[in-house]
């Protein structure tokens, strides 16, 4: 948004960026080889719902397409859930993760082509210790999470292990490790934890 | 909006050049203004704090009004301001701050006791409005000109006074002393016209600024008519307080998301800071249609 937008007052609602969610399987191989850690073969959406029928009519249109599966064999499976801030999050589950990636790519798009792109606050995809206490980590670990942030175009790690409890040495950690596939968000400030999570 | 920064900067040029015209040696008072301005500006943050008792807390003191304001941030895609509560019971919000990294949004007890969380939603994201448009600055350029009138009046006034009105010039020229009573008195009156036009002009802007505020919280949200409905709720519930506490709260009124105004109290809107509830609920609405109607 122009700074001459801003002195006069218009704000322009800021679009989200899809693609950079491409980036994703190559940082599942890394994360694979240095955490140890298997997609949990589900991922979210998180947007805030808009006033009015048009959007309503938009949401069906997802669920259907979602429900009626893409035919490649994949089990899409799909749950919508309203959290506890209103917003709303459509969780979509495919076994092979390529097909989950283009799953939450179809619903973002189908968003943003009704021009809903501006409500769209993030997509997170899940990663599950692969064998818990194999490699000698200490205990059992708790399932890791790439938020993806539509507005900035960049992820960053989120590990809750507990209630309203995140493992931020983790998050540091993986931003190191992830650093080189994906654009990880700079601010640390804009990390914010989504307790909660309807994804597993 | 425009016409009124342009009439605002049409004083500016009408005043400067009455001033240059009288040779007047305004360098003091131009520094002075800039000067109060710019502390004014540069401490907004702590000067509005400060004033009205905010207090900035932690995300472990209020989980849920964080969760609240990350994720209107996330959206609106703005560095994430600081975050205080103001223990009042009267129900309202500001945000202040001199750009948007140093920016803070305040919320009173009051607002956070009355309404539920999509109604708090839909303030902070009006007062994130504010933050987004640069209205601190915005409205501080504006009022430089009403200071420097005032200043200026102030100023010939008491030069006035002391230098008996150009009775004790040092000419012995008796014209020239008339002249220059004429030309103080003169100054005077252009000084306090000037600064009562600029007064007007920038309450204009701040219901203007107001009214983007709304438009761009409602938008942020996809939900204007929630926001009209949080508005009529604080409107309603201000008009309910007995009016001791409000009269304390009414000179603040420029920084609040609906004026503390008593019931009944007949502000002329020339010189009212926000637009009538009428007006905003109005704009809600015409935008809540816009958006049913027709894709964003």
């Amino acid at each position: 948004m122009g700074f001459l937008d801003a002195i006069l007052g218009r704000t322009k609602p800021v679009e989200a960026n899809l693609d950079r969610l491409f980036g994703l399987p190559g940082a599942r191989i890394t994360l694979e080889a240095a955490e140890d850690v298997v997609p949990t073969g589900q991922a979210g959406v998180c947007f805030k719902p808009s006033a009015g029928q048009a959007f309503d009519a938009t949401e069906r249109e997802i669920t259907a397409m979602l429900a009626a599966g893409d035919g490649a064999g994949s089990s899409a499976k799909l749950s919508e859930k309203a959290d506890e801030y209103g917003y709303r999050w459509v969780v979509v589950g495919a076994a092979d993760f390529d097909t989950l990636v283009t799953q939450v790519h179809f619903v973002n798009s189908t968003l943003k082509d009704n021009g809903y792109g501006p409500q769209l606050l993030c997509s997170v995809f899940g990663f599950a210790p692969a064998a818990p206490a194999a490699s000698g980590h200490p205990g059992s670990r708790a399932t890791e999470y790439l938020v993806y942030l539509f507005k900035r175009g960049t992820f960053y790690p989120f590990v809750p292990t507990g209630h309203e409890r995140r493992d931020n040495e983790a998050e540091l950690r993986l931003k190191a490790v992830l650093g080189e596939d994906l654009a990880i968000e700079g601010d640390l400030d804009r990390w914010f934890p989504l307790w909660e999570l309807p994804v597993e | 909006m425009l016409s009124t920064v342009f009439l605002l900067g049409l004083l500016y040029a009408v005043f400067v050049a009455i001033l240059v015209a009288v040779h007047m040696q305004i360098g003091f008072i131009l520094v002075l203004a800039f000067g109060i301005l710019f502390v004014q500006y540069f401490f907004s943050d702590k000067i509005a704090m400060y004033s009205m008792g905010g207090r900035v807390v932690s995300r472990e003191q209020q989980p849920q009004l964080y969760g609240v304001v990350d994720r209107l941030v996330a959206l609106a895609d703005m560095p994430h301001p600081r975050v205080a509560i103001a223990a009042s019971d009267i129900p309202n919000a500001f945000a202040t701050g001199r750009d948007q990294k140093h920016a803070v949004v305040c919320v009173t007890t009051g607002l956070l006791r009355r309404l539920d969380e999509p109604e708090l939603e839909a303030v902070l994201a009006h007062e994130l409005s504010h933050v987004a448009h640069r209205d601190v600055a915005v409205m501080t350029i504006a009022s430089f000109l009403g200071i420097l009138a005032g200043l200026m009046t102030r100023m010939f006034y008491f030069a006035g006074l002391f230098g008996g009105f150009g009775g004790n010039n040092r000419n012995n020229n008796n014209q020239g002393g008339g002249q220059l009573a004429i030309i103080e008195l003169g100054m005077i009156v252009v000084s306090a016209v000037i600064y009562a036009i600029s007064f007007v002009l920038i309450r204009t802007l701040s219901r203007y600024r107001e009214l983007a505020a709304d438009r761009s919280g409602a938008i942020l949200i996809g939900q204007p008519a929630l926001l009209a409905r949080a508005l009529v709720k604080v409107s309603g519930e201000i008009s309910r307080i007995p009016t001791r506490d409000l009269r304390a709260a009414e000179h603040f009124n420029a920084f609040y998301f609906a004026p503390a105004l008593a019931p009944g109290a007949s502000l002329s809107s020339l010189f009212a800071t926000h637009p009538s509830l009428e007006k905003r609920l109005d704009q809600l609405a015409k935008l809540d249609a816009e958006m049913r109607h027709g894709a964003a």
